[in-house]
C-alpha cells in the first residue's frame, strides 16, 4: 500500500499491517458518510432517517472493537519496532478519534430528532445555515486527513492542523450570530441550545481530524506534534 | 472407476514405500561387506597369531638330559688347592665326555664317540664350571645333574624330526636315536621350563641362545628415544601450532616435515650412520646410536600427531582464557596442554611402536651384530628385538625357527604392554 | 591527558565535515546520531580492521561511556563482533588481522606499541557467545583469573574473591555446594553465567559481550539479562547481540553496523521508535534483503 507497510522479510506481516491500514480508512470513510447523513437528516428534516444514523453507529463500534483487536494481536506477533511501531500507535489512535467522529455524528442526528420530531416549531431556517457551513468546513479537514494518513502527506496534515484554527473562528463566529438570533427572539432559546450543542459537536469532529493530522505527522517524523504550533511543525517536516 | 485410481499419481508415501525395500536391501548389503571385511581380518590376524604361537611355543620347553657327574678331583684339581684360576681352566668337556662314556660303555670308535658327544649341548660344560666355581665344595662329590640336550635332540623329542627317512637326510643319525630312546626309557630325559631363553644373550647354539639381550638392547633404544622424541616433538609441535606466524618460513617447515614422516626408514640409518658414527665417532652397535636413529625417525610421526592434538582443542578454551588476560604460555600450558595431552600421548605411543619394530636404520649402524653379552647400559654394544628375529629367522637350524617365533610373541607382548601403559595414562589424564 | 584531548578534538572534525569523501557511494558512511559521549570509558577514532586485503570495519568512531550498556547490532558479517573484538585485543591472535586508528581506554591507546595486552585483558574482559568454561571445577574456573593476575595474597583472600564473584554473577546459591566439581557439567545459562563470574573475578573495567544468550533458552536469557542490568553499576559493558528486542531491553545506547560502517548511533529508545538513516530502518523493522 505505500512504504510505511510494505517491505518485510515476513510477507504475512505487510498484509497485516495493509489490512489494518485499510480498516482505519474504512472506518474513516464510514464515519465521513455518517456525519454527511446527519447533517443531511437536518436538511431534510426527516427523524426517521436520522434514528436510522443513530443505529448505524452500531456498526462503527464494532468495526473500532475489531482494530483494537487486531493491532494488539500484531503487537503480540510482531512487536513491531520504529515506523512499525509507529504506524500501530497512529492507527490505534486514529480508530478511536475516528469512533468519536461517529458519536459526534450521532449527537447531530438526535438534533434532528429533537427539533423536528417534537409538536414545537421548527426553527429558522438561518439558525440551521451555520450547522451546514461548518458540517462541509469539517468534512473536508477530515477527508483531508484520511488522504494525508493514507498517502502519508505531512504537508496535506499541516493544511488539516492549520484549518483547524479557522475552524475555531468559524465556531466563534456562529456562537456569536446565534446569540443575536437569541437577542431577537427568546422563545426560540430551546432549539437555540440544541443547535450550540449541534455546532459544538462539529467543532469536535474538527478537532478529531486535527489529531489524526497530528498522529500522521507523528507517523512521518517520528515526533509528537499535537500539543505544538503550527510553524514548529513547519520547520520539523521540511 | 479401478481405472481411475491406479492411473492417478501414487501419494508420497506410496513412492517412498515402492523404493523402502530396496534401500533397506542396500543398507543390509553394505552392512554384510563391512561385516565380511571385519571378518576376514580377524581371520588372517587369527592366522597369524596361530602361525606364530604353534611355531613358537615349543622353544618355551627345552629338554634336558640327566647325568650322573661324579666331579673327580684328580681331573678338575690336583693339587687341591682351590684356586679359581686352576678351577676355571679345568676340562669340563672331558668330565661331561666321560660321564656320557660311562652311561653308554659299549661305545668304542672314535666316530661313534663323537656322535654321543653330540647328545648333549656344549653349553653342559659351562654349567658345570659355574657350579663349581660357585661352590667349590662339590669336587669330590657325585651329582645327579639335569643338563640340556642338544638342539638336534630337542627337535627329536619335540618331533620335528621324521624318523622315517633315510639316515643320510637327518642330522640325527640311527645310533644317536637308539640312545635317546634308551635315555628315556630309563626317565633321563626330560622337557622342562627354557629359563634359558629369558635370561641369556644370543648364542651359536639355539639350546643356548637368549633373548634377553635383544630384548634389553630394544628397552635401551626406546628409552633413549621416548626421552629424546616426546619432549622435542611436542615442543615443537607447541611452537609450530601456537607461536610460530604462519608465513613462508613455517610452512617450509611444515612440509618437510610431513616429508620427513614419509621418508624410508633406512635413509635415517645412514644419517645416523654418517652422523653420529663418522662424524661424532660413537661407537657401531650401541642402543644410544640406535635412539638417535629413532629419534630422528619417530620426531615427525610425534609432531605430526601432538599438532593434530593441539588443533582438535576447541579454540573457545583458548579464547576464554586469553579473554581474561592469560598470557600465551599460560594459555597454552594451563589449559591447551592438558588437553591435548592425551592425543599428543597416543601419537608418541605409535611412534614408539614403530621404532619398536625398526629394523633397516639399526642394520645400518650395526646394531646386527653377533652379540653373546646382555647390555648393561646404554653405551653396551647390542642388537635389539626385531634384528634378533632376522637373525635367528636367518638361521639354518630347525630349533631356531622356533626361537624366531617365540621371539616375535615376546615382541608383540612388549607392544601390547607398551599400549595398554598408553591406554592408562590416557584415560588418567583424560579423567582430569 | 592532554595528548588525548588534542586527539579527540583533531579527529572529531571527521564527523561534522560531510565532504570528505568526494565519492558518492560514501555518502552512506557517515555515522547518523551523537558518536561522542562525555567523559567516555573507551573512545575510538578512526579505527579500520582489514583481514588479508579485505576491510571488514571501515573507519568507525564511537565512544562508550561510564556506567553504560551499549549494544551493537546488525545482520550477520557486518562487523560489530569484529569491532567488538579490536576492544581488547582479541583480533591479535588472528595472523591476517590488522587493526589501525586509535582506540582509547581511560585516555591510553590500547592499540600503542608499547602497551602489554595482558593488563589490557584484565581490565577489559570478554564474554563469549558459547558458553565456554574450562574444563576444570567451578571454583578453579573463577580462580583462575585472580591466580593468574597475582590479584590475591592468600587462600582465604582467593575464596573471598571467588564467593564474591559468583555471588555477584547470580550463581553463588545455586553452585555453593559444588564448587569442586567441574565446570563444564553446569546447565548453558549456569555456565554461561560463570563465564562471567569468572570475568568479573579480576574486576574488569570493561566487559565485553559477544552474543551471550544466543546459545540460551529464554529463561537463562532473562536471567543474564538481569544480570547485565545489575552489573551496569559497576562495569561498563559493550554486547553485540542479534536480537533487537534484547538490545532494546537491555542497553542505553544502540550502535547500528552495517557491511563494516558504523551506520547510526544514538540512545535505544530512539534508535528503536524512530531511527534516522534508512538501513537502521529497514533491519530493525524486518525489511532487510
Amino acid at each position: 500500500m505505500n512504504k510505511m507497510t510494505e517491505g518485510h522479510t515476513v510477507k504475512r506481516f505487510d498484509d497485516e499491517m495493509v489490512f489494518l491500514h485499510r480498516l482505519v480508512l474504512e472506518i474513516g470513510s464510514l464515519a465521513q458518510n455518517q456525519l454527511k447523513r446527519a447533517v443531511q437528516t437536518l436538511n431534510d428534516k426527516d427523524p426517521s432517517a436520522a434514528r436510522d444514523v443513530i443505529s448505524r453507529d452500531q456498526e462503527l463500534n464494532d468495526l473500532d472493537v475489531q482494530a483494537d483487536e487486531e493491532f494488539i494481536n500484531l503487537i503480540v506477533k510482531r512487536q513491531p519496532m520504529a515506523k512499525d511501531l509507529r504506524e500501530i500507535i497512529t492507527i490505534s489512535k486514529a480508530v478511536s478519534d475516528l469512533e468519536r467522529v461517529g458519536d459526534e455524528a450521532r449527537k447531530i442526528a438526535q438534533l434532528t430528532i429533537h427539533i423536528y420530531d417534537t409538536d414545537s416549531s421548527p426553527p429558522n431556517k438561518q439558525v440551521l445555515r451555520d450547522i451546514n457551513t461548518m458540517a462541509a468546513f469539517v468534512g473536508d479537514m477530515l477527508k483531508s486527513s484520511l488522504i494525508a494518513f493514507d498517502e502519508l502527506d505531512a504537508p496535506k496534515a499541516l493544511d488539516v492542523i492549520r484549518l483547524d484554527s479557522e475552524l475555531e473562528e468559524e465556531y466563534k463566529s456562529a456562537l456569536r450570530r446565534l446569540t443575536t438570533f437569541v437577542m431577537e427572539d427568546s422563545r426560540a432559546i430551546g432549539h437555540m441550545v440544541d443547535v450550540v450543542l449541534g455546532l459544538r459537536a462539529l467543532e469536535r469532529i474538527g478537532g478529531h481530524a486535527k489529531n489524526i493530522a497530528g498522529y500522521v505527522i507523528f507517523l512521518i517524523t517520528g515526533s509528537d506534534v499535537r500539543h505544538e504550533s503550527v510553524e514548529c511543525i513547519e520547520k520539523q517536516i521540511i | 472407476m479401478n481405472n481411475s485410481t491406479s492411473s492417478r499419481p501414487r501419494s508420497t508415501v506410496e513412492r517412498v514405500n515402492a523404493n523402502l525395500t530396496k534401500r533397506y536391501a542396500k543398507e543390509r548389503r553394505f552392512k554384510r561387506m563391512g561385516l565380511g571385511a571385519i571378518i576376514i581380518s580377524l581371520m588372517f590376524l587369527v592366522l597369524l597369531f596361530g602361525s606364530i604361537i604353534s611355531n613358537g611355543y615349543g622353544a618355551f620347553w627345552q629338554t634336558y638330559v640327566q647325568l650322573e657327574i661324579h666331579f673327580e678331583p684328580e681331573d678338575l684339581d690336583p693339587q687341591g688347592s682351590r684356586n679359581p684360576e686352576v678351577l676355571s681352566a679345568a676340562d669340563y668337556g672331558g668330565l661331561v665326555k666321560s660321564t656320557l662314556r660311562d652311561m653308554f660303555p659299549k661305545v668304542k670308535k672314535r666316530k661313534e664317540k663323537r656322535k654321543l658327544y653330540d647328545l648333549v649341548s656344549s653349553g653342559a660344560a659351562f654349567q658345570l664350571r659355574e657350579m663349581v666355581m660357585s661352590n667349590p665344595d662339590l669336587i669330590g662329590s657325585t651329582v645327579q645333574l639335569w643338563v640340556p640336550a642338544d638342539d638336534d635332540v630337542d627337535m627329536l623329542i619335540k618331533g620335528h624330526i621324521d624318523r622315517h627317512k633315510p639316515e643320510s637326510d637327518r642330522r640325527v643319525k640311527d645310533q644317536q636315536i637308539a640312545w635317546v630312546d634308551a635315555l628315556q626309557r630309563e626317565g633321563k630325559i626330560e622337557k622342562r621350563f627354557n629359563t634359558t631363553f629369558f635370561t641369556a644373550g644370543d648364542s651359536r647354539e639355539p639350546e643356548l641362545a637368549g633373548i634377553h639381550g635383544a630384548l634389553m638392547g630394544s628397552v635401551f633404544t626406546l628409552l633413549i628415544t621416548l626421552a629424546l622424541s616426546f619432549p622435542m616433538g611436542v615442543a615443537a609441535a607447541i611452537y609450530l601450532e601456537e607461536f610460530a606466524p604462519t608465513n613462508r618460513f613455517t610452512d617450509f617447515i611444515e612440509v618437510n616435515i610431513n616429508n620427513l614422516a614419509a621418508v624410508p626408514s633406512i635413509v635415517f640409518g645412514l644419517l645416523g650412520l654418517a652422523v653420529f658414527i663418522n662424524f661424532f665417532g660413537l661407537p657401531r652397535s650401541i642402543p644410544l646410536v640406535g635412539g638417535l636413529v629413532l629419534t630422528l625417525m619417530t620426531l615427525p610421526t610425534i609432531i605430526i600427531a601432538s599438532r593434530a592434538a593441539l588443533k582438535s582443542v576447541p579454540p573457545s578454551i583458548r579464547e576464554a582464557a586469553l579473554g581474561i588476560g592469560a598470557s600465551r604460555m599460560q594459555t597454552v600450558f594451563h589449559h591447551v596442554l592438558p588437553q591435548a595431552l592425551p592425543g599428543m600421548l597416543t601419537g608418541a605411543i605409535i611412534g614408539m611402536a614403530q621404532a619398536l619394530g625398526e629394523t633397516a636404520p639399526l642394520l645400518m649402524i650395526g646394531m646386527v651384530a653377533f652379540i653373546v653379552d646382555v647390555p648393561a647400559n646404554m653405551m653396551d654394544p647390542a642388537t635389539a628385538l626385531p634384528v634378533q628375529i632376522y637373525l635367528w629367522a636367518d638361521s639354518p637350524e630347525r630349533a631356531f625357527m622356533e626361537r624366531t617365533s617365540a621371539a616375535i610373541m615376546v615382541l608383540l607382548a612388549f607392544l601390547i604392554s607398551m599400549n595398554m601403559l598408553a591406554v592408562l595414562l590416557r584415560k588418567k589424564f583424560e579423567k582430569r | 591527558m592532554q595528548p588525548n584531548t588534542q586527539t579527540v578534538s583533531s579527529v572529531t572534525p571527521l564527523m561534522v565535515c560531510t565532504d570528505i569523501e568526494p565519492i558518492a557511494a560514501h555518502d552512506n558512511r557517515k555515522t547518523v546520531g551523537e558518536i561522542s559521549v562525555d567523559n567516555p570509558r573507551m573512545s575510538c577514532r578512526n579505527v579500520n580492521v582489514f583481514y588479508g586485503e579485505k576491510q571488514a570495519i571501515n573507519r568507525v568512531n564511537l565512544d562508550i561511556g561510564r556506567h553504560e550498556v551499549i549494544a551493537m547490532i546488525g545482520p550477520s558479517g557486518c562487523g560489530k563482533s569484529t569491532f567488538l573484538r579490536c576492544l581488547n585485543r582479541m583480533n591479535d591472535t588472528i595472523d591476517s588481522c590488522r587493526v589501525t586508528g586509535e582506540i582509547l581506554l581511560d585516555n591510553q591507546n590500547i592499540y600503542d606499541k608499547t602497551l602489554d595486552v595482558v593488563p589490557l585483558r584484565a581490565q577489559v574482559g570478554m564474554v563469549f557467545q558459547k558458553p565456554n568454561p574450562f574444563p576444570k571445577s567451578i571454583y578453579e574456573n573463577v580462580a583462575y583469573g585472580p591466580r593468574i593476575h597475582g590479584l590475591s595474597s592468600s587462600k582465604s583472600d582467593l575464596d573471598i574473591i571467588v564467593e564474591s564473584s559468583l555471588h555477584r554473577a547470580g550463581l553463588w546459591n545455586e553452585v555453593k555446594d559444588r564448587l569442586d566439581q567441574p565446570g563444564t557439567g553446569l546447565s548453558g545459562g549456569q555456565q554461561q553465567r560463570l563465564c562471567i563470574a569468572r570475568t568479573i573475578a579480576v574486576s574488569p573495567e570493561v566487559i565485553l559481550m559477544d552474543e551471550p544468550c544466543s546459545a540460551l533458552d529464554p529463561i537463562a536469557t532473562a536471567k543474564i539479562e538481569e544480570l547485565i542490568d545489575e552489573l551496569r553499576e559497576e562495569y561498563t559493558i559493550a554486547i553485540v547481540t542479534h536480537s533487537m528486542q534484547q538490545a532494546a531491553r537491555i542497553s542505553q545506547r544502540t550502535a547500528y553496523f552495517h557491511l563494516g560502517d558504523l551506520i547510526e548511533v544514538g540512545e535505544t529508545n530512539q534508535i528503536f521508535t524512530n531511527p534516522q538513516h534508512k538501513l537502521t530502518e529497514d533491519y530493525i523493522t524486518g525489511r532487510f534483503g
